[in-house]
């Protein structure tokens, strides 16, 4: 029997179709958005941009507008990952008891996940409507005073209550299985060497679980780092610009100023930024699993 | 101290009863071997005493402390499980120490009681190594640390040896009589390998549909079953049990094929005799209690098992010198060891017998 691997011919041949496809789709684009960013080019020149060195970059940089929507960005997926990643840790150890006889309970509690976020900002926008909205509405009648959650103050945390809310459900999935396939005699084990509820979830049950909860982490603020539909339906980027996530902020710069030179720059910082901080966590993954194999 | 008593202690998970007012007394430094086929409770019993399953009825205690309600770490019993439930994330010096370290020891005594360990069960070179990067002789071996360290009144051993491989449960055996040898704590130890409930044992307690039928040394349970379910369950390979009658002279019939001159007190009425393998010899035709043909011969190296049919007492199992040879149909007689044979009556329980000629 030949187990060798295929004569190189015949592997370049078979991998073929799938270069050309990532040339096409990736490669072309990425050489484009990379002319584009140092060039000065508009929506009549776009197949003619004009080299303009590394003044877009510069423009880039010296907009306050792009600090912060960089500083939103990461204020909003990092607080949005621990939230949810911590609403989801609790839920998951206080409702698998429950879970675990009435797993009908997961499908409802899975629903968040199903709208389209988008919707989700549309429905918050008119429920948290100043004038129009349920919400605001009975806290006056209720309270005499409502807080204004779209205004300058709110509209921030407003936004990352709404993420919270949609996407702690995802968290609680995750962990819901981690902490179910941590294995009964390991816990037993532990109880017989003395562990009681709190000693057996410090040393046992989150060491256990802690690849799944930094990966759900990484992932959550990968997702609120990035984030557009929902804050973009919901607030826009006001009031003031202070809800701009750099998604947003790319494609006002893209759609609305029309300079596209400028936004296509952002996106490759963002790029070349992105890549450096995945690489780094890699590294320090694998190193990780060295030790523990 | 390490003395633990079982009084009427039972089990239900609602209507089902896995464990039945079981009464077991069990002294200190004792060596009970828990045995009997898969379902009969002995896992779920084991537990019960561990304290990680609640007992529905009666008491347990400890050196005379009734511990029923209590949680597993009051009881102050170690347990080693079968898949060893080592700690994944910590090494073989956290995992040992982890008892102590929950027990708030200082640093210094558990470093000292590990090293202790470790020592004897040979695992210092292992101490800062995971439980992946072990072997399963090793990672069980662990296991037994970590219940050493603590100092236990009692081990609970739960099927320990099943996950590994032949040659090393023999050595692994070897380590836990030794164990207990050097240690001369209680131990309690499950299994349904009845070589390892023999070789172990100081006394075997033999479960059944969470009953005890038959408790008693290893030599009381294969001389002298209690009853058939003990006789066949201990020992391999397995006792013949042959169809007889008690005669008009008071003679064991064997259905027709023989006679057996076996002295039946009162109005004993065996409706079986059973007979090991090795009590059995292997006879000319005309002589020997029954006869039959042979059927097929087992090479076991030591010795050769011989299986003889005979139409009305069914398969019998003769265990014969190695180098012995009957060809396949050949008629031979069976010669029982009528000393060493065991009689049941209806209800498959053992007939005392005074007197054997």
């Amino acid at each position: 029997m030949n187990t060798q691997r295929a004569p190189s011919s015949e592997f370049r041949l078979l991998a073929t179709p799938l270069v050309i496809f990532l040339l096409v789709f990736l490669g072309f684009p990425a050489i484009v958005n990379l002319i584009y960013s140092i060039s000065d080019v508009s929506f009549e020149t776009l197949r003619r941009p004009k080299i303009t060195g590394l003044s877009n970059f510069v423009a880039v940089w010296n907009d306050s507008a792009f600090w912060q929507a960089t500083w939103f960005s990461l204020r909003f997926g990092a607080l949005t990952a621990l939230l949810e990643c911590g609403l989801g840790l609790i839920l998951a150890i206080f409702l698998s008891p429950l879970i675990e006889k009435r797993s009908w309970l997961m499908a409802i509690l899975m629903l968040p996940l199903m709208v389209a976020p988008a919707l989700v900002g549309l429905m918050y926008r008119l429920v948290l409507h100043e004038f129009a909205g349920p919400v605001p509405y009975y806290l006056w009648a209720w309270f005499g005073a409502s807080l204004s959650f779209l205004g300058p103050t709110s509209a921030f945390w407003t936004l990352i209550v709404v993420e919270t809310l949609q996407w702690t459900p995802f968290a609680l999935l995750l962990f819901y299985m981690a902490y179910r396939a941590i294995p009964t005699e390991v816990v037993e084990a532990s109880a017989m060497d003395g562990a009681r509820r709190w000693s057996l979830l410090w040393y046992i049950e989150l060491p256990l679980m802690a690849p799944t909860i930094a990966v759900a982490l990484l992932i959550r603020f990968i997702d609120g780092f990035r984030v557009f539909d929902n804050v973009y339906v919901l607030t826009g980027s006001g009031p003031g610009g202070s809800t701009a996530s750099l998604s947003i902020y790319i494609y006002e710069a893209f759609f609305k100023q029309g300079a596209i030179g400028k936004a296509v720059a952002a996106s490759v910082i963002l790029f070349v930024v992105s890549f450096a901080v995945l690489y780094g966590l890699n590294v320090i993954a694998s190193r990780r699993k060295g030790v523990l194999k | 101290m390490g003395t633990i008593s079982l009084r009427k202690a039972g089990k239900q998970y609602g209507a089902v009863e896995i464990i039945k007012d079981l009464d077991l007394e069990i002294a200190d430094g004792e060596f009970v071997v828990i045995v009997g086929p898969s379902g009969c409770g002995k896992s779920t019993l084991l537990r019960m005493i561990a304290g990680l399953e609640q007992t529905t009825s009666g008491q347990i205690l400890i050196d005379g402390r009734d511990v029923t309600l209590a949680s597993p770490v009051e009881r102050k019993l170690a347990m080693v499980f079968q898949s060893y439930a080592l700690y994944p994330h910590m090494t073989v010096r956290q995992n040992m120490g982890f008892g102590l370290k929950l027990a708030k020891l200082s640093t210094g005594t558990i470093k000292a009681k590990v090293d202790a360990a470790a020592d004897t069960l040979k695992l210092t070179p292992l101490l800062d190594r995971y439980p992946k990067e072990l072997s399963g002789g090793q990672r069980q071996r662990v296991a037994i640390g970590r219940a050493i360290v603590r100092e236990p009144v009692g081990f609970l051993f739960d099927e320990p040896l099943s996950n590994l491989d032949a040659a090393l449960r023999v050595d692994m055996r070897l380590e836990i009589a030794k164990l207990h040898r050097t240690l001369g704590a209680t131990m309690i130890y499950v299994t349904h390998d009845q070589v390892e409930a023999m070789t172990l044992a100081d006394r075997i307690v033999v479960l059944k549909d969470g009953r005890v039928m038959q408790q008693g040394t290893p030599h009381e349970l294969y001389e002298k079953p209690a009853n058939l379910f003990v006789a066949q369950f201990i020992g391999s390979p397995k006792m013949n049990v042959l169809p007889c009658k008690r005669n008009g002279d008071g003679l064991l019939d064997l259905s027709g094929e023989g006679i057996m001159e076996l002295s039946l007190t009162g109005n004993a009425a065996p409706l079986q005799i059973g007979a090991r393998p090795e009590h059995l010899s292997l006879v000319a035709p005309e002589s020997g209690h029954c006869r039959g043909t042979v059927e097929a011969n087992e090479y076991l190296g030591g010795t050769t098992s011989v299986f003889v049919r005979n139409p009305k007492l069914g398969l019998i199992n003769v265990s014969a010198p190695a180098d012995s040879a009957f060809r396949i149909g050949e008629t031979v007689g069976i010669q029982i060891d009528s000393s060493r044979s065991s009689l049941f009556d209806h209800s498959g329980a053992a007939i005392a017998r005074t007197s054997v000629f």
